[in-house]
């Protein structure tokens, strides 16, 4: 074919082949020695899930594969030894994780455009006074809460959770947010309101869509948190609004014997759906960081 | 179809005072340009009368109804922006629709709207384009684009924020050429920002001309070079600029570079013997002449210490008596470096301005320049 003429020769660099160096392949070994460090403990993780109740405490590597933990931690079985349904319990993550975002976009889209958007005597004040929620560790405000919640009957409530986690998901949504309505040219809206439209519908027909991509990466950062958050379901719930990050340390056996093997499958089912979501919207995520401005 | 009209107009944003007492009549269907480097108060100005930018003091009307404290969205003006403002998630199509499905600009058919951008596409030369995103397009089409959602619908006021500016030379002397001719803007009271003085000669029906946010002077094209009121207003139009050279009165002639050459005192300039003066002489009206040749005006004579051609004209850096002074020549004299040249310059070319540093005002009485004096002195004040 007459194409073959144009096929790079030996010598020519490839587009995302690089010349092999010393430097680089130091910097290679560095990298591979980093990430087989970073990585050891989900390889961990994932070894100990697939083994036996015998494996799983030798002292020398004893390993017969199988998914049993798996099956074990989702069926009655599991219920029956940490009296937690683990299937509830990851619904209940979900909604109250998707209540939580749901609720922080919903507040936190408008809070960060207007505070994107109008600067006033105070303004930064009231970020900060809204980032100073993460400045303290929760256990800092956990017992005051608890005896609130038990007074307003918000304990062990899904509602309740939801409330609470947005002392984890709203801060880092407006936070996010904010930056990427600071980024976006003011003409555009400007341009919207000569067009005739109101300042509501400016914000919904030209803000909103533009940073999509940042709606995107702030909501999957916000459901991570809050899926990952620990000490408000241990503390603030039980068995109704009880979740999965609490569900899962049951199987260390508040009483008995602790399953490592269970509690290992158990974390790796929990880990999925941040992952499943963070996969779906990952085209959004990498949109994020680069999206177009006014002129080219 | 409107009047626009600015009383004293003031805004800052923060220690920066970006348009003071600003007072403009603006007359139905006029176009009118705003003239000034860049910081000069001009978007500042233009989206004021857009209602994009809350004022500090002074009023906007348009169409003699009060607007200032209106809403943008129920003033019925167009603008298009410097930055062109294209919302990038729509085609050109919907960008160029958006005016009309808002339904505050009046209510159209599917039809109509078509129709509509149908025509001003054409007008505009850019119907291939309807379904590609802002993305996709050069700048010249941006800017079509731009100008197209202005013209699109009709609105009281057209406000026009730089949009040449953008462009290389060449694409923008056609779309000036362009802007000129187009229907909707001859009909439309228009407002242009700009800080290119070609432009602003060429389109407007009046200039002000802006610095620090003050007013300078007003006035039509021809007022505005050919009796500019003051130093800055010289400088600002004219490439090469225009030439000042300090000098003394004496005897009804003005003695320049130290006594080497003199100019006669225009008629109608108030001086005295013994007063100091800036002259202006524009390199375009100083006129190279044959050694023999009888020119009417003042005669200089220097030596040529630098030419350079530019394209139609060549520029000379002629030495006058120790003054540097650039003349535009067509070049057909044959004048080269290190040559002697003489020169005329015709007498109501000559530019009188006050003595001093920075800009100082012009004298002669032909001009009511009464708003620009008090403009100047409240600049030298604050300055």
């Amino acid at each position: 074919m007459a194409l073959d003429r144009f096929k790079p020769t030996r010598t020519e660099l490839l587009p995302g082949h690089k010349r092999l160096g010393v430097g680089s392949v130091v910097a290679d070994l560095g990298l591979i020695i980093w990430f087989v460090f970073s990585l050891f403990p989900i390889v961990w993780m994932v070894i100990l899930a697939l083994k036996n109740a015998e494996e799983q405490t030798t002292t020398y590597f004893q390993f017969s594969p199988s998914w049993s933990n798996f099956a074990t931690v989702l069926s009655d079985k599991g219920t029956q030894m940490t009296s937690v349904d683990f299937k509830t319990a990851m619904l209940t993550s979900l909604i109250n994780c998707g209540g939580a975002v749901i609720v922080s976009l919903v507040i936190g889209i408008p809070a960060a455009y207007a505070a994107g958007r109008w600067k006033y005597k105070g303004s930064n004040d009231l970020m900060f006074q809204m980032l100073s929620f993460r400045f303290a560790p929760e256990l800092m405000v956990i017992v005051p809460l608890f005896v609130i919640y038990n007074q307003i009957g918000l304990f062990d409530t899904k509602v309740g959770m939801i409330w609470v986690l947005q002392l984890v998901t709203m801060p880092l949504v407006v936070w996010i947010l904010r930056s990427y309505f600071e980024d976006l040219p003011e003409d555009l809206e400007q341009a919207a309101l000569l067009d005739g439209y109101s300042r509501t519908r400016a914000f919904v027909m030209v803000a909103l869509p533009i940073v999509r991509p940042g709606i995107a990466a702030a909501a999957l950062l916000a459901f991570i948190f809050a899926w990952n958050n620990y000490v408000f379901p241990l503390i603030l719930a039980d068995s109704n609004a009880g979740t999965v990050t609490v569900a899962i340390t049951k199987f260390l056996g508040g009483g008995g014997q602790a399953y490592y093997n269970l509690t290992a499958a158990a974390a790796i089912i929990a880990a999925l759906p941040p992952l499943i979501l963070a996969l779906t919207i990952q085209r959004y995520l990498v949109r994020g960081l680069s999206f177009g401005a006014v002129k080219a | 179809m409107a009047t626009v009209t600015l009383k004293g107009l003031s805004k800052s944003y923060g220690k920066t005072q970006a348009v003071r007492d600003l007072s403009v009549d603006i007359e139905d269907g006029e176009f009118f340009v705003i003239l000034g480097p860049s910081g000069a108060g001009k978007t500042t100005t233009l989206k004021s009368v857009a209602g994009l930018v809350d004022v500090d003091g002074g009023s906007v009307t348009i169409g003699g109804k009060d607007v200032t404290l209106v809403e943008p969205y129920h003033r019925n003006v167009a603008m298009a922006f410097e930055s062109y403002a294209l919302y990038p998630q729509k085609t050109v199509s919907d960008n160029l629709a958006s005016p009309l499905k808002s339904g505050r600009t009046g209510k159209y058919t599917d039809a109509q709207q078509k129709e509509r951008i149908d025509q001003v596409t054409t007008t505009l030369g850019i119907n291939h384009l309807l379904n590609r995103f802002p993305r996709e397009l050069s700048n010249g089409q941006r800017q079509r684009v731009a100008l197209g959602r202005v013209l699109v619908r009709p609105a009281d006021v057209y406000l026009l924020d730089e949009p040449l500016s953008h462009l290389d030379a060449k694409l923008r002397a056609a779309m000036r050429a362009e802007l000129k001719q187009l229907g909707a803007m001859s009909k439309t009271t228009t407002v242009y920002v700009t800080h290119d003085y070609q432009e602003a000669l060429a389109l407007g029906d009046r200039i002000a001309v802006l610095r620090d946010g003050a007013l300078v002077q007003i006035g039509t094209p021809e007022d505005i070079w050919r009796r500019p009121a003051d130093t800055f207003v010289a400088r600002a139009l004219g490439q090469p600029e225009i030439n000042l050279l300090d000098g003394e009165v004496e005897d009804g002639r003005i003695r320049l570079g130290g006594g080497a050459f003199d100019v006669p005192v225009p008629a109608g300039v108030d001086v005295r013997g013994g007063d100091r003066v800036r002259v202006g002489l524009r390199p375009c009206d100083i006129h190279v002449v044959g050694d023999q040749a009888a020119g009417s005006g003042p005669r200089l004579t220097g030596t040529v210490v630098l030419a350079e051609r530019l394209g139609r004209n060549i520029e000379l850096t002629v030495d006058v008596g120790g003054e540097q002074v650039i003349v535009l020549s067509s070049g057909r004299e044959g004048v080269d470096e290190g040559g002697q040249v003489s020169m005329t310059v015709a007498e109501h070319d000559i530019h009188v301005f006050a003595a001093g540093e920075g800009d100082t005002s012009r004298l002669g009485a032909d001009h009511d320049t009464g708003r620009t004096r008090g403009g100047v002195e409240e600049v030298e004040t604050a300055q």
